[in-house]
Parts: C-alpha cells; sequence; structure tokens
C-alpha cells in the first residue's frame, strides 16, 4: 500500500512539474532551469516502475519484492542526491523524506524478519594461539 | 589422584582415539624421547641473545628439566630444525635448502588441494586486514620459511629409525569422574606454510580427554568426550557419548584432526576459523551503544547470528581442513598406536621440571609462532587447566557423574525443603509484626501531636511489606524448583536422560555442500578483489582527478555489488547502502529545513498535547 502509495505521489509529481513547465518556449541550445528539473524528473521511471513490481510481488510475500522494493528506494534517494548536489530542485525534498521512511520501515525487525526468517550459523573463533 | 600403572594403562588402551587426518598431512604424533634428543636446549634471557645450554646430541628426557641458567625473565626452549639447515647462509646449503624447500611444496601440491579459498568464503574487509596481518609477518617474529622442510626431513629421520605412533597417557580422578587424558605431541604445526593457516611453529600439544564414570562394583563406562580445538574451553568443546556426532569404533572415539593444525574435530570437513581483531575499547563501546539504540529503540533489523557472538568488527578468516582422508592411527586405521609413554602421579620430571616451550621460541608479539609448553604448563610458565582441573576444563565441574545424579537432585531438593519451612516461619512472624505495626499507624492517624512516629510507622511499613514480598516471591520460586526437581528425579529413576546436545551453545560445523559449492571465477574473484580494488583506486587518483570523488564511490559501489552478487549478501549490501543513505539524506533535509521542523516538532507535540486532553474532557 505504502510503495503503491509512493508511485502515485511519483506520478503526480512529475505531472506537476511538466505542467509547471512552458514548453512551447523551449529553445534546445538554451534549457531553462525549471525546463531542466523537469526532464530530469524522468529518471525516476525505473524506481517508480521498480515499485510498483515490488509492491505487486509485496502481495504475495515474495522475497524478491523486498529486495526489489529496497533497490528501488535506494536509487530514488542516490538520485535525489545527485539531483540535490547539481541543483537542488524542490521535488527532491518530498521524495526524500518518504524514501527515508520506506526505507527505515523496509529495514524494520517485523518486515525483515518476515522476508527473511533466520539462519543457524555457528563459526569458530580462534580463542587463542594453538 | 593417578590410577595404578596397570589400570591406567589398560584403561587408557581401551578407549584411545581413533586419528583421522588429512591427506597432506606430514607429522603424527610421535614420542618426546627421540624429539628431544634430536633437539637443542636454549635459553633466552632479557635484553641478550639466546644461548645454546645443551647441544643437540647431548640432549635427554632427564637433562630437560633441569634448565640451566634458569632466572626471572628467561624463557627456555627446544630447536629441532638442524642447524645445517638452517644456519648461516654458503652456497650449497642455500641450494640444499631450496631444493628441498621445492621438493617439499611439490609434494604438498600434489597431496593437499585447498578446494575453496578461505578468502572466497569472507567479505571484503576481512580480506584485506588479512593482507595486512600479512604483512605483519614479515616485521613479527615468525618461525623461518625453511623450518618445516628441515622438520619435516629430521621427523622422516627419526621415523625412518624407529616409526612408531605413540600418545602420553594419564588418568585421573576428579569429582567423581574417571579422566583419561590423551595427550598427543606431534614435532611441527604447519598449518600457515602447509595448509594456508594462521601459524607456524616447532612442536604441537593437543589433547583428548575420556570422562568415565564408575559404579560401586568398579564397572566403568565412557561418559563424555572432550577435543582441544584452538584454545576453547568449557561446555561446547565436549560430547555426551551417545552423541550421534561423536563417531565410534568400537569403543574408541574417531577424531578428525586439522590439516597442520591439528585442532581435533568430531567431524570430518572444512572448518572455517576467525581471529577477531577487537575494536579498541572507547570504539567498541560507541559502536555497541549505537548498535543497541538502532536494534531497540529504532527497532532496525540486525544480522543473522549477532545477538549470541562476542562483538567484533575485523575478521580474518583461516579454514581448517579436517577432511579425514590420510592416515588413520588407531583402532581399524592405517596404523596402530604404539605402547603408550605413561604420565604417572607425581608427573615424571620432563613433565613437571621443565617449564619452557618445546620448540623454537620465535618471540612473537601474539605467541602464534613460537612453540606451545608442555602438557602442564602454559607459555608463561602458570599451570595449565587442562592439567589441574581436567573437570571444569571441560565444563563438567557442573554436571555429577549419572552414579551421583538421582543423589545430587535429591540432596538439593532437600535443601531447598528445609529452606521452605524456614522462610514460612520466618514469613509468618514478619506478617505478624506488620500487622501489629499496621494497627500501630492505624491508630495515630490524624493526631497531630504523634506526626513523627505516624511517618516513621508509616516508613517501617513500607519497608517491612517490600521485605514480605521478596521473602514470599523466594518462597514461591523455591517451591517451584522443588517441584521440578521432583519431576527430575523421577524421570532419572525411569531411566531418561537429558538431551545429548542441550548444554552446548555453539557447535563447530564444518562448512555445508552449498558453501562448498562454488566457480573458479567466484574464488579467482575473491583471490584477485582486494589487490584490483587497490590499483583501480591508483588510476583513479591518476587519470580521474576531475571527478575523483564520484569516480571512487562509483568503483567501490561496483566491486561491493560484484561481490555480494558472489557471496549471496546482495540483500545485506542493498540494506546497508540505504541505510547510509537515508542518513545522508536526513541530514540533507535537517540541514536546509532546520528551523521548519523545529516548527513543525512542537507543532505535532501542541497538538499531540491538545488531541490528549480533549480526548480526556470528553470521557
Amino acid at each position: 500500500m505504502l510503495l503503491i502509495l509512493e508511485v502515485i505521489g511519483l506520478v503526480a509529481l512529475g505531472v506537476y512539474e511538466f505542467w509547471q513547465v512552458d514548453w512551447r518556449g523551449m529553445e534546445l541550445g538554451h534549457l531553462s532551469q525549471r525546463m531542466v528539473e523537469a526532464l530530469v524528473y524522468a529518471l525516476f521511471v525505473p524506481s517508480a516502475i521498480l515499485t510498483l513490481m515490488s509492491a505487486l510481488s509485496f502481495i504475495f510475500l515474495r522475497r524478491r519484492g523486498w529486495l526489489g522494493a529496497a533497490i528501488a528506494q535506494g536509487v530514488s534517494l542516490a538520485v535525489c542526491l545527485w539531483l540535490y548536489t547539481l541543483f537542488q530542485p524542490g521535488y527532491v525534498y518530498p521524495i526524500m523524506a518518504y524514501c527515508i521512511l520506506m526505507i527505515f520501515y523496509l529495514n524494520s525487525q517485523d518486515v525483515r524478519v518476515v522476508f527473511h526468517p533466520r539462519r543457524g550459523e555457528a563459526k569458530q573463533k580462534l580463542g587463542g594461539v594453538v | 589422584m593417578t590410577a595404578g600403572v596397570e589400570t591406567a594403562t589398560a584403561l587408557l588402551r581401551r578407549f584411545e582415539p581413533v586419528l583421522r587426518s588429512t591427506k597432506g598431512d606430514k607429522f603424527y604424533p610421535m614420542d618426546v624421547e627421540p624429539y628431544v634428543q634430536a633437539c637443542s636446549l636454549w635459553v633466552q634471557r632479557p635484553g641478550q641473545e639466546a644461548v645454546c645450554v645443551v647441544r643437540g646430541d647431548k640432549l635427554t628426557l632427564d637433562k630437560l628439566a633441569q634448565q640451566p641458567l634458569d632466572e626471572a625473565g628467561a624463557v627456555h626452549f627446544l630447536k629441532f630444525t638442524d642447524e645445517d639447515d638452517i644456519g648461516p647462509d654458503s652456497r650449497g646449503r642455500r641450494l640444499r635448502r631450496f631444493q628441498r624447500s621445492a621438493k617439499n611444496r611439490k609434494e604438498s601440491r600434489e597431496a593437499f588441494r585447498a578446494g575453496r579459498g578461505r578468502l572466497a568464503r569472507v567479505g571484503y574487509v576481512s580480506r584485506f586486514v588479512d593482507a595486512l596481518y600479512s604483512i605483519t609477518l614479515l616485521a613479527r617474529g615468525r618461525v623461518p620459511g625453511e623450518s618445516a622442510a628441515a622438520a619435516s626431513v629430521a621427523y622422516e629421520r627419526i621415523m625412518a629409525e624407529n616409526e612408531h605412533y605413540r600418545y602420553h597417557g594419564r588418568v585421573v580422578r576428579q569429582d567423581g569422574w574417571i579422566v583419561l587424558q590423551y595427550w598427543l605431541f606431534y614435532p611441527f604445526n604447519d598449518w600457515r606454510s602447509g595448509f594456508f593457516g594462521a601459524n607456524d611453529h616447532e612442536a604441537d600439544w593437543e589433547k583428548v580427554f575420556v570422562y568415565l564414570s564408575e559404579t560401586e562394583a568398579g564397572e566403568v563406562s565412557p561418559e563424555w568426550v572432550a577435543y582441544a580445538a584452538h584454545n576453547y574451553t568449557g561446555d561446547n568443546l565436549r560430547r555426551r557419548w551417545d552423541d550421534p556426532e561423536v563417531e565410534k569404533v568400537g569403543e574408541h572415539p574417531v577424531v578428525y584432526v586439522g590439516a597442520g593444525s591439528h585442532a581435533s574435530y568430531y567431524s570430518s570437513g572444512e572448518y572455517l576459523t576467525e581471529l577477531n581483531l577487537p575494536l579498541p575499547s572507547p570504539l567498541a563501546r560507541v559502536a555497541d551503544a549505537v548498535r543497541s539504540f538502532w536494534k531497540t529503540r529504532l527497532g532496525q533489523y540486525v544480522r543473522d547470528g549477532d545477538e549470541d557472538e562476542e562483538p567484533g568488527y575485523f575478521y580474518i578468516p583461516f579454514v581448517d581442513y579436517a577432511r579425514g582422508d590420510g592416515l588413520s592411527v588407531g583402532e581399524g586405521g592405517d596404523r596402530a598406536w604404539d605402547e603408550p609413554r605413561l604420565i604417572t602421579d607425581p608427573p615424571p620430571d620432563w613433565v613437571s621440571g621443565y617449564r619452557g616451550l618445546w620448540g623454537l621460541y620465535a618471540r612473537d608479539p601474539f605467541e602464534g609462532e613460537d612453540a606451545p609448553a608442555g602438557p602442564m604448563y602454559n607459555r608463561d610458565k602458570s599451570i595449565n587447566r587442562a592439567w589441574y582441573d581436567p573437570v571444569g576444563w571441560a565444563g563438567l565441574d557442573k554436571v555429577p557423574p549419572p552414579t551421583e545424579t538421582l543423589e545430587a537432585v535429591l540432596e538439593e531438593r532437600e535443601d531447598i525443603a528445609s529452606r521452605c519451612t524456614a522462610l514460612r516461619t520466618e514469613i509468618e512472624e514478619k506478617s505478624w509484626q506488620l500487622k501489629k505495626l499496621g494497627a500501630e499507624v492505624a491508630s495515630m492517624r490524624g493526631r497531630s501531636h504523634l506526626d513523627a512516629p505516624y511517618e516513621e510507622g508509616t516508613k517501617r511499613i513500607a519497608e517491612l511489606s517490600g521485605e514480605l514480598d521478596r521473602l514470599r516471591a523466594r518462597l514461591a520460586t523455591d517451591e517451584t524448583v522443588s517441584e521440578s526437581l521432583e519431576e527430575y528425579a523421577a524421570r532419572l529413576r525411569a531411566g531418561e536422560h537429558d538431551p545429548a546436545r542441550a548444554h552446548i551453545s555453539r557447535a563447530h560445523t564444518p562448512a555445508s555442500e552449498d558453501e562448498l559449492r562454488v566457480s573458479r571465477v567466484a574464488e579467482a574473484w575473491a583471490a584477485v578483489s582486494v589487490s584490483l580494488m587497490l590499483i583501480s583506486f591508483v588510476g583513479i587518483w591518476m587519470f580521474e582527478r576531475e571527478h575523483l570523488i564520484s569516480m571512487l564511490v562509483f568503483s567501490i559501489a561496483l566491486f561491493a555489488f560484484v561481490e555480494a552478487g558472489f557471496r549471496g549478501r546482495l540483500v545485506n549490501l542493498v540494506s546497508s547502502a540505504n541505510i547510509g543513505l537515508a542518513v545522508v539524506a536526513t541530514l540533507v533535509i535537517v540541514y536546509e529545513f532546520f528551523w521548519q521542523l523545529v516548527v513543525a516538532i512542537v507543532l505535532i507535540v501542541g497538538l499531540y498535547v491538545l488531541w490528549d486532553n480533549l480526548r480526556e474532557l470528553r470521557r
């Protein structure tokens, strides 16, 4: 549900960004800051698709669903941070905030235990010299 | 107390272990006498060069105990490898040494294949630390590279004169147990040079203990065994005789011997052994606090097994190969044991009188390359626990022998019953005292001139009430324990036993088939990855200085991704990377919206208080 909400948010934010730009006045040599910000928003498309697919996998409690969702959050956050270092578009902040919450949620004990049950593992340590 | 010589020998022979070594191993348990005769005795006094005090051809077991030039700080040690083999260089000697080393390496290669490399089984940081560890060997004291070859030649010479396979046996009675101690002496530990292990050293003392119980009629039966592995002590070392993990040939327990290290294992296989390099204590405390906050306060996930393991952040991996496909010594094996050398009580002089090292003193600050002391002593000349407390060494001091278990249970129950009686009397007295005190305080209530004694009485009531509560809790616990003991006694009378492995918290388990199944590519990657990463860093520094940070981040991410793919740790990698990104993003948001966040938090708190108060009003 949270993942689907995220996809809806990303799409809505994207539509809003494109809506705000006056594309008729676009010149190929001189793109305005606003246009560049709207264009680079396309970088969120892969992670939005991955998020949507993960949301569907989540319904069936598939381990792959968790991994997909986690990768999607990581990619979104990495893109946000990269864009932040370049020209700080306003839309990165809500995406960042949502991704942070999602990352902590996905990594919480309860969620991880469902998708990654514990495996016994015993390695021995050298108690000293032999 | 040690048993009589004949009985002791008979008992030792009846339960003597079967040793199964790994193909490629060159050294087997031998008698100390020919070894000592092949050695020279040296002393290293503080701040001085080592001095030879007894030459090789003059040393005997009797002379060993005399230890001339003994003084504070002096370390006595033996040298097994021939001076001619590793002494001052001459062209002839260098050539002979080179030929012998080459022959030795060739033989080892033919006999032993490591299989999946140890580095392929552990992570990047561990590999990097391992590289540093190898470099420190150049600076640390260590056994010379040719020693293993020279020791092999010396051992072959001894075996050619008199081939024998012998253990040193000791029989001790302690706490109702009869302990059969099998002390196994190997002339050399070539774990590092022969099998990619942690260390090499001259001489190696290993031990296998069998614990017997004895009936009133004098019948003995084996109950437990304990095999020494890498200086481990306690419950995890021992196994019950009927544990399926303890393989037996008749009444002889089977020991799988680690190649080169001679550590003893219950099952054949390859054991990943880790040397834990702890963080400095202040850093470790901070790391523990963060970890605890992360798990308990934030409810975040902590990796498998982390809770039970001692905290450590850097590990150097070593594999102990105990495959059992080599020479087998003992019942039904390739070679039979020779008559054991008995260690009687009082112990012979070579055991109690010689407190030095049984091989070369390499002056390694970590001691891994120094030879061990004898069965009775530690390297620092203190007495070895396995010698003076063999029962406690294997954690058996809290376990009564089967013949005494029921008696111990019933006696403990009686003790608890009498404690309960005393507690009931005390509770009755205190309860009556409390009632009287309550009546006294009630009589003073509302009388202003008695305010002070009233206050004091109230305080005494609280104290007495608390004490009474503690006594009742203790009584309730004791009564429950008593019931539990009664049930336990009934189970024992019915012939039931505890689960054989209930005492084991962490068993040594060999690597599984899945872990061993890995492609050559993964192994090759493990071998080259650390060097490749360092080289790529240098390349970026030289040719991509303009995009230094982004290229470094990209290359680290790439290496980490490939690495995680090979090791099946993609989930952990994604999780760790996400957490790192989330932390950075949080800092960015806090930096950009600090005051807005403060205002939002204050608003949220205000709204919460308002909502809470309104909810109370509506009730």
